[in-house]
């Protein structure tokens, strides 16, 4: 298929996914807390109403990195369809993650700044992880392009099993979730508000919202490439639909941390894993060529 | 076309001239003047070695100039020594010792003066030179325009009886003359004299303000630079006494030297390691910025610790594929992490620059120990897009220090509706350090991908470098751009001394940034080349091989990943995200609220003050997380010293090692 209809395929498609996952998100956890929960399509109403509201603002800078956030999502996202560079994607999604953190800083809310502090702090948690799972797809495929590991037969969660265990460490940080909603969260945050969240309103608001769907059907989809092989498609939406599933008990079943505690674990954890993966193939498997 | 011999005089003499000249006109128009005059020159010039291409050149009345590098060499020792005496500093006078003494036996005890003297071509000018003499050129001259208004207004600030603005000017302009020189130079004597001369001229631009931590810093940066002078000389012995040539071109011409002449290569990697500022050497380039902020600019970004990453870069050939060059691609990637993990600690505005400086050296130092294709050219890269965002956000730092007289972060809170123009002018420097199309995140992104099959444990260590880049420089930018709900901010004026330079390295980041695909093919693909079979062919070839002869552009495998990389496309995504809020939103003051105070607030939307106990007026204060007690200097240098000393004692034993088993 032409690159283009496949771009404006999944910029179309993926905010109705991720949207439709929110809602799925809200009814699961509303039934695991013994609630009834609202209809699946209510994060699509919300949204809808916030792009109804009149725009309100405490100062310019914001919406800017509301728009680097949004679009460079969007373009980590393609680069995962168009099945390019995976090391760049990182990037790419790394530096989405710094323009909403910047468009937190913008404001002098001590709520918001908070909340972008510990923003970054969940960036220098997950990052390393995400730059490491690079690394281990070339040390397993020969290449950093997304395209090497469809074309290759052995599945990357073969050998990659324990990055891919800290990939899902990474995605309750990612999809903030307890015990690392600790920026922002989306259930009522105790001691902050909604921390970076606190200064968005109205349409603009609801463009952070749709940005979080593409980051949802995104890392959902890097999920998936671990068990990408030619011919069976289904078994990657299965196991990041469960990888979800299971992010959603995670979340209701624990207690949010802090920061601290977040980049302590996230790095003993996920670095350890991942570095111990890669040391593997450096030393026995010699998958680097 | 001028003539070659005219090229290489207005690259090396001119500045000479230049400087002279500056410091017997005391008239602060007509030093502007010919400082300006000198930049245009000397940019015009290095344009024109971009054209000619690569060439060699040996001065015609050879003997003289030879006298005059070796009076010159033992003047500057002597003023070492004098140094050393004078400030009753015992480690500068034992390293200008250790440099005069073995010096002294070495040319006229052991002979080696008669070696040197035939040394054929002195100079040799290849794409790599031309690049280093491109950014010597471009950025350090416009860094020296900035400086004719930045030391007036320093000086205005200081209350000075006497100015001292022909003196700092004087040794500026010299620093681009020296190191053009060092880049050009092929014959060890005269890499060795221009080495000393940046390291003279880097004592002198640091010690400048003379107070007492100036001259400690300067003193500092002088002893250690001389350890790494003092290797370069014992280089060179081992070298003579092996019957090697004493010339770079000797040295990597014929590809990995035998395992006996590892050693010397090591040591004068080793020089350069000091001169980039490496750990456990960094402490220099961290006590340079009490200078005013046009050297540290200049120090940081075109000269000085270019030469230390240029010379690792330069011997590249010799130590392809051995254990060396594994070691230096450790050495540098465990600067690289501990820099920018020391960088988040820092609440100085300069000293985060500082660290930010060091780990991208490590980056640079560390691809030219892994040493592919694909390595080279990102450390190539690294090179021209590190020296303008870094002179850019030097200068920024400067006009900054000038506004908000002071070099804190947290002073600069709200920068951006004090100063609009320079804070966005700041972001944009510090933008190009890590956003995604920007050359520097191209230069990592290639070094990431060509570490992960050579050296892991060095891609490793990138990683987590990567992670704290990004949170030192987010922090600092929130800072800047953290302002009230308030319209209409009025943009500062900035006096055309300032302005120029800043919009001219502006435009560079852009334009190196945009057509980095076209720079890349038509000129740095051949510098690439020149690096890794360097010596070999001599023949001209100038922008996009114009004249190719005997030299050809790197393999595809080289060249193919940067396709991976769409500048373009990513350009336009960023351009969209500034122009359409830029065009589409403008916000009326109806639309502004006041932040969220939990209803608290005193007074108006753009008040910071909230009702405390008995409704007491507090103002609101925010500051930054640095995290001192884990990430902080006194936490982590202990850690930093002892794992950098072991990794270098590493990279000397795997020299001596392989000495060993070839004796």
């Amino acid at each position: 298929m032409n690159a283009w209809i496949i771009a404006v395929i999944t910029v179309i498609v993926a905010p109705f996914i991720g949207g439709l996952l929110a809602g799925i998100d809200r009814r699961i956890t509303a039934r695991l807390q013994g609630r009834f929960g609202p209809p699946i399509l209510q994060p699509f109403y919300d949204t809808f109403k916030l792009f109804g509201k009149n725009r309100i603002a405490v100062n310019w800078g914001q919406f800017m990195w509301i728009y680097f956030y949004l679009l460079l999502m969007i373009t980590a996202l393609l680069f995962l369809v168009l099945r390019l560079d995976i090391l760049l994607l990182m990037f790419i999604l790394g530096f989405a993650g710094v323009a909403f953190a910047l468009g937190g800083f913008s404001s002098k809310s001590p709520y918001s700044h908070i909340g972008a502090n510990r923003e970054l702090m969940q960036m220098l948690a997950y990052e390393p992880v995400l730059l490491l799972l690079a690394l281990g797809v070339y040390a397993q495929t020969g290449s950093f392009m997304i395209s090497q590991i469809y074309a290759s037969p052995t599945p990357l969660i073969a050998r990659l099993w324990p990055i891919f265990i800290a990939l899902l460490v990474i995605l309750t940080i990612k999809l903030r979730k307890s015990p690392f909603d600790i920026a922002t969260s989306h259930h009522g945050h105790q001691e902050l508000i909604k921390g970076i969240m606190t200064e968005f309103s109205g349409p603009y608001y609801a463009m952070i919202n749709i940005t979080e769907w593409y980051e949802i059907v995104l890392l959902l989809g890097i999920v998936s490439l671990f068990v990408a092989t030619p011919g069976l498609w289904w078994l990657g939406i299965i196991i990041a639909l469960a990888a979800f599933v299971l992010e959603l008990f995670i979340d209701n079943i624990a207690a949010r941390m802090t920061v601290g505690w977040m980049v302590k674990f996230a790095w003993s954890v996920g670095l350890t894993l991942c570095i111990l993966n890669l040391i593997w193939f450096w030393v026995f498997a010699k998958g680097v060529s | 076309m001028l003539p070659y011999n005219w090229m290489m005089a207005v690259a090396i003499l001119l500045p000479v001239v230049a400087a002279i000249l500056i410091f017997i006109i005391r008239q602060y128009h007509v030093r502007g003047l010919i400082v300006i005059l000198a930049a245009i020159a000397l940019i015009v010039n290095s344009v024109l070695f971009l054209l000619h291409g690569k060439d060699t050149f040996s001065p015609a009345n050879a003997q003289m100039w030879d006298m005059v590098v070796t009076v010159l060499d033992y003047l500057i020792l002597l003023f070492y020594i004098y140094v050393g005496i004078s400030l009753k500093n015992w480690l500068v006078l034992i390293f200008a010792l250790t440099q005069i003494i073995p010096l002294a036996w070495f040319e006229f005890g052991m002979g080696g003066r008669a070696a040197l003297a035939q040394v054929n071509p002195t100079f040799v000018v290849d794409h790599l030179a031309i690049v280093m003499c491109l950014v010597i050129s471009i950025v350090g001259s416009l860094i020296c325009v900035f400086a004719i208004r930045y030391m007036y207004d320093h000086e205005h600030h200081q209350h000075l009886e006497k100015s001292r603005q022909s003196r700092f000017l004087f040794w500026m302009v010299l620093f681009l003359g020296a190191m053009n020189g060092l880049v050009f130079a092929n014959n060890l004597i005269y890499l060795y004299f221009f080495w000393e001369v940046t390291t003279l001229i880097c004592f002198q631009l640091i010690a400048h303000d003379l107070t007492k931590e100036a001259i400690g810093n300067a003193a500092r940066a002088l002893w250690m630079n001389s350890i790494g002078g003092t290797a370069m000389i014992i280089a060179m012995i081992i070298l003579f006494a092996n019957g090697a040539q004493l010339s770079l071109n000797a040295i990597i011409g014929g590809g990995v030297v035998s395992a006996v002449l590892l050693v010397p290569v090591a040591l004068m990697c080793f020089t350069g390691m000091v001169k980039a500022a490496q750990f456990p050497f960094q402490s220099w380039l961290l006590g340079a910025m009490v200078a005013p902020t046009p050297v540290s600019a200049l120090l940081h970004s075109s000269t000085m610790v270019k030469a230390g990453v240029y010379l690792v870069l330069r011997l590249a050939p010799a130590y392809a594929g051995t254990k060396l060059g594994i070691m230096i691609a450790l050495v540098g990637a465990f600067t690289f992490m501990a820099a920018s993990g020391l960088a988040i600690s820092q609440t100085t505005g300069k000293r985060v620059l500082a660290y930010s400086t060091i780990a991208n050296l490590g980056l640079i130092i560390a691809c030219a120990g892994i040493n592919t294709p694909l390595s080279i050219a990102a450390a190539i890269l690294l090179i021209i897009f590190h020296a303008v965002s870094k002179g850019l956000m030097f200068l920024n730092a400067g006009a900054i220090e000038h506004i908000v007289w002071s070099r804190e972060i947290e002073d600069m809170e709200g920068l951006a509706a004090k100063a609009p123009l320079v804070t966005v002018i700041t972001g944009i420097g510090v933008l190009s350090m890590f956003l995604p199309p920007f050359g520097m995140l191209l230069g990592k992104w290639l070094a990431l991908e060509s570490a992960s099959s050579v050296v892991p444990l060095a891609a490793w260590m990138f990683v987590i470098a990567s992670a704290a880049t990004i949170v030192f420089w987010a922090k600092w930018l929130g800072r800047l751009f953290q302002v009230l709900p308030k319209l209409g901010s009025k943009i500062e004026s900035l006096s055309l001394s300032y302005s120029v330079p800043l919009v001219a390295l502006v435009l560079c980041i852009f334009g190196a940034g945009i057509f980095v695909a076209p720079i890349y093919t038509g000129f740095v693909q051949y510098a690439v080349a020149d690096v890794i079979s360097s010596g070999q062919a001599l023949a001209a070839s100038g922008w996009g091989g114009l004249a190719v002869s005997g030299i050809s552009p790197v393999s595809s495998t080289a060249n193919f990943p940067i396709g991976n990389y769409p500048v373009w496309p990513l350009f336009i995504v960023i351009a969209i995200a500034v122009l359409i809020p830029l065009i589409f939103i403008a916000v009326k003051p109806g639309e502004l609220r006041p932040v969220y105070l939990c209803g608290e607030q005193v007074g108006g939307v753009d008040a910071d003050e909230w009702y405390s106990t008995a409704d007491a007026k507090v103002k609101v204060q925010l500051g930054g997380y640095y995290f001192q007690g884990v990430l902080g200097e006194a936490a982590l240098n202990p850690w930093t010293y002892t794992l950098s000393i072991v990794l270098m004692v590493i990279m000397f034993a795997v020299a001596l090692l392989a000495m060993g088993g070839a004796l």
